[in-house]
């Protein structure tokens, strides 16, 4: 099922269009990634799924809800720019973010004596928001992100300022929710940090959907021409039609292929020049795929 | 609990027991306290001795009635004067004078009264002291002196001067003031219902622009810790912006109570306890007990408050979107102040005048309406001066049309960060979806 839909929205602000007829879906259970560069309209996207700005045309809807408000307290969202309240309790705080999910005030409460306990905030909950560690304010927000339990999960540059401990903290949470069924939106320009994560991503470029779909698709159908080569001899063979482009790095030299050059065939007439110590088809990797597709347009 | 609900809780709670919430609402009352304590002590501390005064009268005719007149005394019990008469030759002598110059700035006196001969045709007398800044002493000793030379010149006339003063003193009327109202009439006082409408009116000014900048603070404290995005993500950006207005709203209605039970208080009961503790009633606390609080008043003032807060809540919220820090939110302010201040100095002539075709225009404009309004019903209480109802509309109407398009302005703005806007940006923000 589609727990997600985003039928042709768009967004301007002024003169400025943020978001083109931006269309996708996503799959319940799956963790997405939404990728572009700074200023590709990543956050205006977001923005619009919960319900912060209103798109001027396009359709969202959530669990087949088109009341993006009402559909509202189902996410959890950690934007890019977070803060806290820092002259507030710790234990307020998080009991005012749930109320504001309308979660009853029980339930919430053991949820939160849960969390602080699980990560180790158990005798800051009556301390100062102010008086926390950055760390640890991180581990708060990350706490009120999920703290109601949410069907989806939206992380705005989410590894934006954590700390090592606290990236893999958050890395094993996500896995955990997700076995459980969460759907999970990873929206990054760092795109190396999430390709492990996601299993569908959507790549916006300008406001526009440039690609999207399965990672392992889009990678099968874009790698198979790059190449990692080791060799002693006259590099003079890279001269060479069949070559797009490569990058000599002394002890190792990377190269793509045309497109409908056969990687076997170009190891034999390689072989027949130099001395192949190690040749490998690398997967491109998603800043190869995006930067390829930029140029390209 | 509705989202609406946990706004306004979190904004009044987190700041009702905040020091400076508990210290703003006392100091009021605190400095009540201190303002009577402090004038019945200093009252105490810097009490006057006897004044030591020579006179040289060289008619012969005024002294005896003048020192007459001046039996007062001092609060210890003592003489406010003593007097003594310093005879002298006609005409006097420069040397007499030196003398008592000596004398004054040797403190051995405080200074000489020198009552010319021809004092009834120059009506002037010289009156020399080391200090002769306190006039209400001087009043008094001009008073006693033109009455004295007032009888002479009456006796000399043939009159019986003191029969005359006996009758002309009979003869003060007093001007009891009465309102007249629908059902009848009704005494009042003018100086103490002016003075309360006064004091209400600055009270509502004041308390309209510090919670009104509570607002702006309370926005800008959000976005520039970068807690709105947060925050809006599960609240619609407008139902958050009223959130805060009312949840500061009711901290400032709290704050007006107590402060209001404690003026009503001190009122009723303050009088009764320094008279026990035998204590004399200083002056204010007497204006205090003349200012009576209507209930009518009170709603309306309440009422107003409400009203005009919700009104600059509205400019204040705005600004608070606009700007990212409380310094660059100040010079906006200014013209908000202003605005307000005006409709206080307006108060003043309506206060006096509260029946003027301008009284009654000045009062429908929105932004004037809370304090001019209020001090038009406040003066004429317990009659409902005209356009008072319409006023309430029409403040009512404004209050919604600019919480409408401010609304827009705060969503807008609470995610902008980095550069200020000018106005004229800001504005095109309503039109965005």
């Amino acid at each position: 099922m589609n727990i997600l839909e985003v039928d042709s929205i768009s967004k301007n602000f002024g003169d400025f269009e943020a978001v083109k007829e931006l269309s996708f879906s996503l799959e319940e259970g799956k963790v997405f990634g939404l990728l572009g560069p700074n200023g590709a309209g990543k956050t205006t996207t977001i923005r619009m799924i919960m319900n912060i700005i209103i798109p001027d045309s396009g359709k969202i809807s959530i669990m087949k809800n088109s009341d993006v408000e009402k559909a509202n307290n189902l996410i959890g969202y950690l934007p890019e720019e977070r803060g806290i309240y820092r002259k507030m309790k710790v234990n307020e705080v998080l009991l005012f973010l749930a109320k504001l999910k309308l979660m009853p005030r029980k339930t919430a409460q053991n949820e939160i004596d849960n969390w602080l306990e699980r990560l180790d905030l158990k005798k800051w909950k009556d301390k100062k928001v102010e008086e926390l560690s950055k760390g640890m304010q991180q581990k708060l927000q990350i706490i009120s992100t999920i703290l109601h339990k949410p069907k989806i999960l939206i992380f705005d540059e989410p590894f934006m300022g954590l700390d090592p401990l606290n990236t893999k903290l958050i890395k094993e949470i996500l896995l955990e929710l997700k076995e459980k069924g969460t759907t999970i939106i990873f929206s990054t320009h760092l795109m190396d940090n999430v390709e492990k994560l996601c299993e569908q991503i959507l790549m916006i470029n300008k406001g526009k959907n440039v690609l999207s779909g399965n990672l392992k698709t889009i990678k099968n159908n874009y790698g198979k021409n790059r190449i990692q080569l080791k060799f002693s001899g006259d590099d003079k063979f890279l001269q060479n039609s069949a070559v797009k482009n490569f990058d000599n790095f002394g002890n190792y030299v990377e190269l793509q292929l045309n497109k409908e050059i056969d990687p076997q065939e170009f190891l034999k007439k390689v072989c027949s020049q130099v001395q192949v110590s190690k040749f490998e088809i690398i997967e491109p990797s998603l800043n190869d795929i995006f930067i390829e597709i930029a140029e390209k347009n | 609990m509705s989202k609406l609900g946990a706004v306004i809780q979190r904004e009044y709670v987190t700041r009702v027991r905040t020091k400076g919430f508990i210290i703003g609402t006392l100091l009021f009352p605190l400095i009540i306290i201190f303002l009577f304590g402090g004038i019945f002590i200093f009252a105490q501390l810097f009490a006057p001795s006897t004044k030591n005064y020579a006179v040289i009268d060289q008619t012969g005719k005024v002294y005896a009635d003048f020192v007459k007149l001046l039996p007062d005394t001092l609060k210890n019990g003592k003489p406010k004067f003593a007097f003594h008469q310093v005879q002298t030759t006609d005409p006097i002598s420069e040397r007499t004078f030196s003398v008592l110059q000596k004398q004054i700035v040797n403190k051995e006196i405080d200074g000489y009264i020198f009552i010319p001969k021809n004092v009834i045709a120059t009506k002037k007398v010289k009156y020399a002291a080391r200090n002769v800044s306190d006039f209400e002493e001087l009043n008094d000793l001009q008073r006693s002196l033109s009455r004295v030379i007032a009888n002479l010149r009456l006796s000399e006339k043939g009159f019986p001067a003191e029969e005359i003063r006996q009758e002309m003193a009979k003869g003060w009327i007093q001007l009891e003031s009465h309102q007249v109202t629908e059902k009848g009439e009704v005494s009042k006082h003018s100086a103490s219902s002016f003075l309360l409408t006064y004091l209400l009116s600055y009270m509502l000014l004041l308390f309209i622009m510090t919670s009104g900048q509570t607002v702006t603070r309370s926005v800008i404290e959000e976005k520039s810790q970068r807690i709105t995005e947060t925050i809006i993500s599960s609240i619609n950006a407008r139902d958050l912006m009223l959130g805060k207005m009312l949840g500061i709203c009711l901290l400032g209605i709290t704050q007006l109570i107590v402060i209001g039970g404690f003026v009503y208080s001190t009122s009723i009961f303050g009088a009764p306890l320094f008279a026990k503790a035998g204590i004399q009633i200083p002056k204010l606390m007497n204006i205090l007990e003349n200012l009576h609080f209507s209930p009518v008043i009170f709603i309306f003032f309440i009422l107003f408050f409400f009203m005009g807060f919700f009104l600059y809540a509205g400019l204040f919220a705005a600004i608070g979107a606009m700007v990212n820090t409380n310094d660059e939110g100040q010079q906006f302010l200014l013209p908000i102040v202003f605005l307000n201040l005006m409709g206080f100095f307006i108060m003043f002539s309506v206060a006096k005048n509260p029946e003027t075709t301008s009284a009654f225009w000045a009062s429908l404009f929105p932004f004037f309406t809370p304090v001019v309004m209020f001090a038009r019903i406040a003066v004429m209480d317990p009659i409902l001066p005209s356009g008072a109802i319409i006023s309430l509309f029409t403040l009512a109407l404004s209050i919604i049309i600019l919480i409408k398009f401010v609304a827009k302005i705060y969503r807008v703005g609470i995610l902008m960060y980095g550069k200020k806007p000018s106005l004229k940006e800001a504005l095109k923000w309503i039109k965005y979806k």
